[in-house]
């Protein structure tokens, strides 16, 4: 706990009970319990994808023959068979942009304001490239003719467009996901606008830059399991 | 809850721990990728492997990635133990939900026929 805080502050943080559970801030405890909820939520959509891909294994096409373009019109990389290789980098992006996140971190407990802004604007640049790959790679795929109901890439299909529930997991699987990153990457501005203008200074802590980071780790994992089971399961 | 500013000795071990888990986790998503390539590519699509090893395999990498991401980069590792359990078993019921789906699922594989016309 802050020695430096007010005694509202310390009322605050201790529950008003005289003792806050497990010694940890309300705010830390709740955003972990978030998390957990999250996590049930992407597990029953992983599940889900799982059990119909499982349904329908001798149609599914392989992930390694239906990405393995990289989606970016230079030197002809667009036209080269590279298996995985651009959602590899996607998931090197969001690595280190946790770890910049956790240097963040790190820095507030330090109550370094500089280093905090020095950490946070690598972790936010990669959020948002992260956020350009999926666009990249989405654009990429609709153009060659996946929809939420089609997959051109079906292997002896019974219809053209089998399997039919490809495009509608992958689409909205990968899209809830995005939209963790998005909301993740606008929480990271708002925490740099705060911090560069000395909120967290005057608050005594910056404790908000560590619940921050618990979500952005969060999407990172969510992540790491996404990529686990559409691209390498 | 704020930590007190800590000696420049415990900043520079935590920083360096964080540096030593990136090399960790880029080296094991290197491997996983790698091997899944080369595994896919000649093993089971020029000899017929088994696709159960890979699978094992990338699991327990995908796993290990996520105990280093949340017991270092999340700190879950330094937080009080009650706190970390709190956390730590509902996903002991995850797991036995994720098995349980599983399971379901490869029985539905075999039989819907019977039951459907699908």
């Amino acid at each position: 706990m802050s020695t430096t805080a007010t005694a509202k502050e310390d009322s605050k943080q201790i529950w008003m009970g005289g003792q806050s559970p497990f010694k940890a801030s309300y705010g830390k405890m709740m955003m972990w319990y978030f998390l957990i909820n999250d996590t049930f939520t992407f597990a029953s959509f992983l599940l889900a994808y799982g059990a119909i891909r499982y349904t329908n294994l001798e149609i599914w096409p392989k992930p390694s023959d239906v990405f393995k373009s990289v989606p970016i019109k230079l030197w002809g990389l667009d036209e080269m068979n590279l298996p995985l290789v651009f959602v590899s980098f996607m998931t090197f992006t969001l690595i280190i942009s946790s770890v910049t996140m956790v240097r963040a971190v790190q820095e507030g407990f330090q109550m370094n304001k500089k280093g905090v802004i020095k950490w946070l604007i690598p972790t936010i640049i990669g959020g948002l490239v992260f956020l350009g790959c999926q666009y990249l790679e989405w654009t990429h795929l609709i153009e060659e003719g996946m929809r939420l109901t089609f997959c051109p890439f079906g292997v002896n299909p019974h219809t053209a467009g089998d399997p039919v529930s490809f495009g509608a997991l992958f689409f909205l699987i990968t899209g809830f996901h995005g939209c963790h990153v998005l909301v993740g990457v606008i929480l990271n501005i708002w925490l740099l606008y705060n911090t560069s203008t000395g909120v967290f200074e005057r608050r005594g802590h910056y404790e908000m830059v560590e619940k921050i980071g618990l979500f952005w780790h969060f999407v990172d994992l969510v992540w790491v399991f996404v990529f686990l089971c559409f691209y390498l399961l | 809850m704020a930590h007190e500013p800590m000696s420049p000795e415990e900043y520079k071990h935590h920083v360096r721990d964080v540096y030593k888990t990136t090399i960790i986790l880029s080296i094991i998503t290197v491997v996983e990728v790698a091997i899944a390539l080369v595994y896919e590519f000649i093993g089971i699509r020029q000899h017929g492997f088994p696709h159960l090893p890979l699978s094992i395999f990338v699991i327990a990498a995908s796993l290990v990635k996520a105990y280093w991401i949340m017991s270092v980069f999340m700190h879950i590792k330094h937080e009080k133990t009650a706190f970390t359990l709190s956390i730590m078993l509902p996903f002991l019921f995850l797991i036995w939900a994720i098995i349980a789906f599983l399971w379901e699922g490869h029985y539905w594989n075999l039989y819907h026929h019977w039951f459907f016309n699908i």
